[in-house]
């Protein structure tokens, strides 16, 4: 149970019980460096604290998008103070508020396009993104106050990271990726998971599994991925 | 970790707010609809402020379509007025610690 109130958590809140009351949480998943702090009641240990996060709270749509119902986001948000933002040449919305910052992503699928990926019974569009599968493959459900939020496994959420970290234009951008990566595999390991670890990483691909090797060893931690005989 | 880099972003973040939210309060209707009762019957009139002078102007039986879009463009405006002193607030403290008169 996470037990810091500050108005960003109180306005996640209330975003998180709205798209929950609407009856569409449960068709995304909670994505970036939100899912750290999420992460916290997943690993019950006070020790693990989450690194510094921006205000963006990303939410991750598997296609085909599956929802019990339609919504419409911009009423959800109605009385919150959310601002609505098109963002770059392709006009990938995004929802602003001094707190937070509300983005849809989607797995990128083909030869790769840029483009806004419309999202009727949201009524948003979204950006597609490579690599959002490892994300969305393998799920768990925590509950932040009392609401239940669908996140990556840590490892899956980890191993992602440390993939688009070595796709980074920007190198802070990248090393933020990184140290997320370390505090969440670290806390992996110390809760005796690293065969979870081992698995996830030994069923992605050898060009994945070379990113993920090049981001460890530029971050110091190499030892995280256990070999055959665990760390 | 760079907390630089966070801020530069965050601070990217918060100009491009500021934009929008002054883009949503150019674009909302002008003016407050008031209600006023005269011998029995109401009417309205759009109250807005020019030129430092406070200006009535009659617009008879509206309707409450009409009178909804301005209750609802009145609360969008304080909502937006109250978050927009907050991303000047952010932009504020952004530059200053980005230029090292902050502490982070």
């Amino acid at each position: 149970m996470l037990c810091v109130e500050t108005r960003q958590y109180s306005l996640c809140k209330e975003v998180l019980r709205r798209l929950h009351n609407a009856g569409v949480l449960d068709g995304m998943v909670v994505a970036g460096s939100w899912c750290v702090l999420f992460y916290q009641a997943y690993f019950e240990r006070k020790t693990f604290s989450p690194t510094i996060r921006t205000r963006d709270l990303d939410f991750a749509v598997p296609i085909p998008a599956r929802f019990a119902k339609k919504a419409d986001i911009g009423r959800i948000l109605d009385g919150l103070g959310f601002v609505l933002d098109f963002r770059g040449e392709q006009g990938h919305m995004r929802f602003m508020h001094p707190e937070l910052i509300l983005e849809f992503l989607v797995p990128e699928r083909g030869r790769g396009s840029n483009d806004a990926f419309d999202i009727p019974a949201l009524g948003v569009n979204a950006q597609p993104l490579r690599y959002l599968d490892l994300l969305l493959t393998d799920t768990i459900t925590l509950e932040f106050r009392g609401i239940p939020v669908r996140l990556p496994h840590p490892v899956r959420f980890a191993l992602h990271k440390l993939i688009v970290a070595q796709r980074r234009d920007n190198a802070d951008k990248a090393e933020r990726d990184r140290d997320q990566a370390v505090l969440v595999l670290r806390a992996v390991v110390e809760a005796g998971d690293s065969a979870t670890i081992r698995d996830v990483y030994a069923s992605l691909p050898a060009k994945w599994r070379r990113m993920i090797d090049a981001s460890l060893a530029e971050a110091g931690h190499a030892d995280l991925i256990p070999g055959e005989n665990g760390i | 970790m760079s907390i630089k880099g966070v801020m530069r972003e965050e601070l990217q973040n918060s100009e491009r707010m500021k934009v929008r939210y002054e883009e949503e309060l150019a674009a909302l209707p002008r003016g407050s609809l008031v209600k006023r009762i005269i011998k029995g019957n109401e009417y309205y009139y759009l109250v807005y402020r020019e030129d430092g002078r406070v200006r009535s102007v009659y617009k008879g039986k509206s309707s409450p379509e009409d009178i909804a879009r301005y209750a609802d463009a009145k609360q969008k405006r304080a909502e937006y007025r109250n978050q927009l002193s907050k991303v000047k607030k952010q932009i504020r403290f952004l530059k200053g610690a980005l230029r090292g008169n902050e502490a982070i």
